[in-house]
């Protein structure tokens, strides 16, 4: 449970006549993650080589580019994609040679002519847009070239213009820049430019077009629906392959993937001339069934034995949790796979996580909101990691709707029982009532702190014992002792001198010395040992002693942040309710309507609003107290992880 | 206890929160933007940003906090 899966290092020789079998064995039982060979590059090396690919492989490679093509084509996402049927790998093999290239050849053929006309559709708009601005200039576009004797200016000006030298003008009027075409003579060029040059002058270029300038929009207007339509045409002809073919093309991407990856194993491998090495991990459980397959695989002429796992193996890290604890794998994953010598604290974080979250978020109606919604999008989402997340926040729902049963909440209203825990309602809208327990709930959050914080000192010293040795092992767990007495000892101090709720109280014990009492010793003595026991480890880790109060203090989000969400829901439920429905249903009128529909929207808006903030705020404080208060007190991370050679197949079988 | 008191007491959570948050604002700001570029560079790393950015979040909830131990 709380130690990664097992791992053991095999090591296999064989003949090079039998790697296809071998391979072909070790790929069906999707367990042997393979250590890749590295050669050692030094000159005149003679020692083992890395091997070469399998017959076929470039084959399968450029099968394989081919086929994503045309799933690009179709933006066919093969993760996203319901199989069926599956196919027979054989049956499939067949056809791949026979169909495949014929269906290339006509989705090429067919996104080839739909780009063309992209391109050409792109070409009318662009030169319906450099029309347009002359439409409101009566005369053919023909008149605007061919001039020896006079010079033309199209282009758009910021204010009207008045110029001296003879000429013709057009001015149209526009939103902020007016669009003006200026004829005059050419030897008085200069003198026109510079007018123009102050009015802000930007050139446009004149359509190299004939004709009135509403035909020639309307004319091309007409040819871009006319090609929109065969582009219409082109994707329904896509579309129709695709629903043919789709399912075909995603078993073929399977099958030349495993082939690709069968084929290529080799590379992975150490090879002489006549033998080949693969060296690699499974599971302990799975090593005989390996082995027995191995063998009759190749007719027993194979060599298969255990390797020693030495300290400096970096072992490939697989999880071994209980079925309930999976999915927050990816919590773990998010922040670093645990070494395989290390404690994997997955079970707690799975545990830990929706208790955390249902302190913040504590409302029935939320969770239940929440709930729904994770049931609702389970059908949707597709990919592994969507699935862990939704019922990660699935259990997290539940336990939301828990603490809102223990607070008494829903959507911000107080529910008609009792609440166990320190209240939360606070006092908005001025009901009156008890208004929130903040000292009661701050205990509440310190106390989870406090264990939570000593909890992963625990699991620090555990860690430290097992993974170190000799004179530092003893230093470094003696260190996380340390750090425990530390925090206790400030804690037997501060109870010692302040009463407080949900804590004991110390403070009646008779003194000792110098007014201080039993208590208050104890407690320095515990804080000073701690202090030793910390600084033999390293001098320098008391520089962090302040951390044990901060990273204590922190828990006090927990109420935090959930306070916070509270407020929002009361208030959005005091406007909604309180300002807009409620003062109108006295006397209702049309008036009065608006303002009740107006409250609703409010209501739904904003708890809408406040039910998403939570969630985030919910569940990436939770995260947080795990990543950081929690994980920085005994786990490092940074395992491998453990991808075995094979595949899940989805879409077809072996036969 | 004096209104005066009451007030001042006020005005002390007032800051508590509003000068935190925008503290919690300042440090969020660089992160929150050299996160977003982080994850135009490669999606993976968004859990672990996201994280990142609420990190500084902790000032305004000690803010919270003591404004809230002020008023009850």
């Amino acid at each position: 449970m709380l130690k990664p899966e097992q791992m053991s290092r095999l090591l296999i020789v064989a003949s090079k006549d039998q790697m296809a079998p071998v391979i072909s064995e070790l790929y069906r039982h999707h367990l042997f993650h393979i250590e890749d060979f590295v050669e050692a590059g030094a000159k005149d090396y003679e020692g083992f080589k890395i091997g070469t690919p399998l017959s076929g492989a470039s084959e399968a490679s450029s099968d394989l580019v081919k086929i994503r093509a045309i799933q690009n084509a179709f933006s066919i996402n093969s993760e996203d994609f319901e199989a069926k049927q599956r196919h027979n790998q054989s049956a499939l093999q067949v056809k791949i040679e026979r169909e495949l290239p014929a269906i290339e050849h006509e989705v090429e053929e067919l996104t080839g002519k739909r780009s063309k006309l992209d391109a050409q559709v792109k070409e009318y708009e662009q030169k319906i847009a450099e029309i347009s601005p002359f439409i409101g200039i009566p005369g053919d576009l023909d008149l605007y070239r061919g001039y020896s004797n006079f010079v033309i200016f199209a282009g758009y000006v910021t204010k009207e213009v008045s110029i001296s030298v003879p000429h013709e003008m057009s001015f149209t009027k526009g939103k902020g820049k007016n669009f003006l075409v200026v004829i005059a003579p050419s030897e008085r060029r200069n003198e026109v430019e510079g007018v123009l040059q102050e009015a802000g002058y930007q050139a446009v270029t004149i359509p190299d077009e004939s004709g009135i300038p509403q035909d020639r929009i309307i004319f091309y207007n007409e040819q871009v629906t006319r090609i929109k339509k065969e582009i219409e045409e082109i994707t329904h002809k896509l579309d129709a392959i695709k629903e043919k073919h789709a399912g075909f093309l995603v078993a073929c991407e399977e099958i030349l993937k495993v082939q690709v990856e069968k084929t290529e194993a080799p590379l992975r491998f150490a090879t002489t001339n006549e033998t080949f090495v693969a060296e690699g991990w499974v599971p302990s459980g799975s090593v005989e069934t390996i082995r027995q397959g191995l063998v009759k695989a190749t007719g027993g002429k194979i060599f298969v034995t255990e390797l020693a796992i030495s300290e400096h193996d970096i072992v490939p890290v697989e999880y071994n949790n209980p079925s309930f604890a999976k999915p927050s794998q990816l919590l773990m994953d998010t922040y670093s796979r645990p070494k395989y010598t290390e404690l994997d604290p997955t079970i707690m974080i799975s545990v830990v996580f929706p208790i955390f979250f249902g302190l913040i978020l504590g409302d029935v109606g939320y969770g239940i909101l929440l709930l729904v919604l994770c049931l609702g999008l389970q059908k949707f989402v597709k990919g592994e990691e969507g699935r862990q997340l939704l019922v990660v926040l699935r259990n997290a729902s539940l336990s939301s709707i828990f603490f809102g049963v223990l607070y008494s909440e829903f959507l911000g209203f107080p529910c008609p029982w009792v609440y166990i825990l320190p209240s939360r309602h606070l006092n908005i809208g001025g009901e009156g009532g008890h208004g929130p327990n903040i000292p009661g709930l701050m205990m509440v959050a310190i106390w989870i702190g406090i264990i939570h914080i000593t909890l992963g000192r625990v699991l620090g010293m555990v860690n430290h014992a097992r993974q170190d040795h000799g004179d530092h092992r003893i230093k470094a767990v003696l260190a996380n002792a340390g750090w425990i007495l530390v925090m206790w000892g400030i804690l037997v101090l501060i109870w010692s001198m302040v009463q407080m709720p949900y804590m004991p109280d110390l403070t009646t014990l008779p003194p000792v010395v110098m007014n201080l009492n039993a208590a208050a010793v104890v407690g320095a003595l515990m804080l000073v040992v701690g202090a030793l026991f910390i600084a033999r480890d390293s001098g320098l880790e008391l520089v962090e002693l302040p951390t044990i109060i901060s990273h204590t203090l922190s828990y006090s989000r927990l109420v935090a942040v959930g306070l916070s969400s509270v407020a929002i829901a009361m208030v959005v439920n005091y406007i909604a309710i309180g300002m807009l429905i409620e003062p109108q249903l006295e006397n209702i009128t049309i008036t009065g309507v608006i303002f009740i529909l107006l409250g609703v929207v409010v209501f739904i808006g904003g708890h809408l609003m406040n039910m998403v903030l939570g969630i985030l705020g919910g569940s990436l404080h939770s995260v947080r107290l795990h990543y950081v208060e929690f994980f920085t007190k005994f786990y490092k991370g940074g395992g491998k992880k453990y991808s075995p050679l094979g595949l899940t197949r989805r879409f077809t079988e072996d036969l | 206890m004096k209104a005066s008191q009451i007030g001042m007491k006020a005005i002390a959570a007032a800051l508590a929160v509003g000068l935190t948050g925008i503290a919690a604002a300042v440090a969020e700001m660089a992160i929150g933007s050299a996160a977003v570029g982080a994850t135009a560079e490669n999606k993976d790393v968004f859990g672990l940003v996201l994280l990142l950015t609420v990190i500084p979040e902790t000032i305004v909830i000690f803010g919270l906090v003591v404004a809230l131990l002020l008023i009850f």
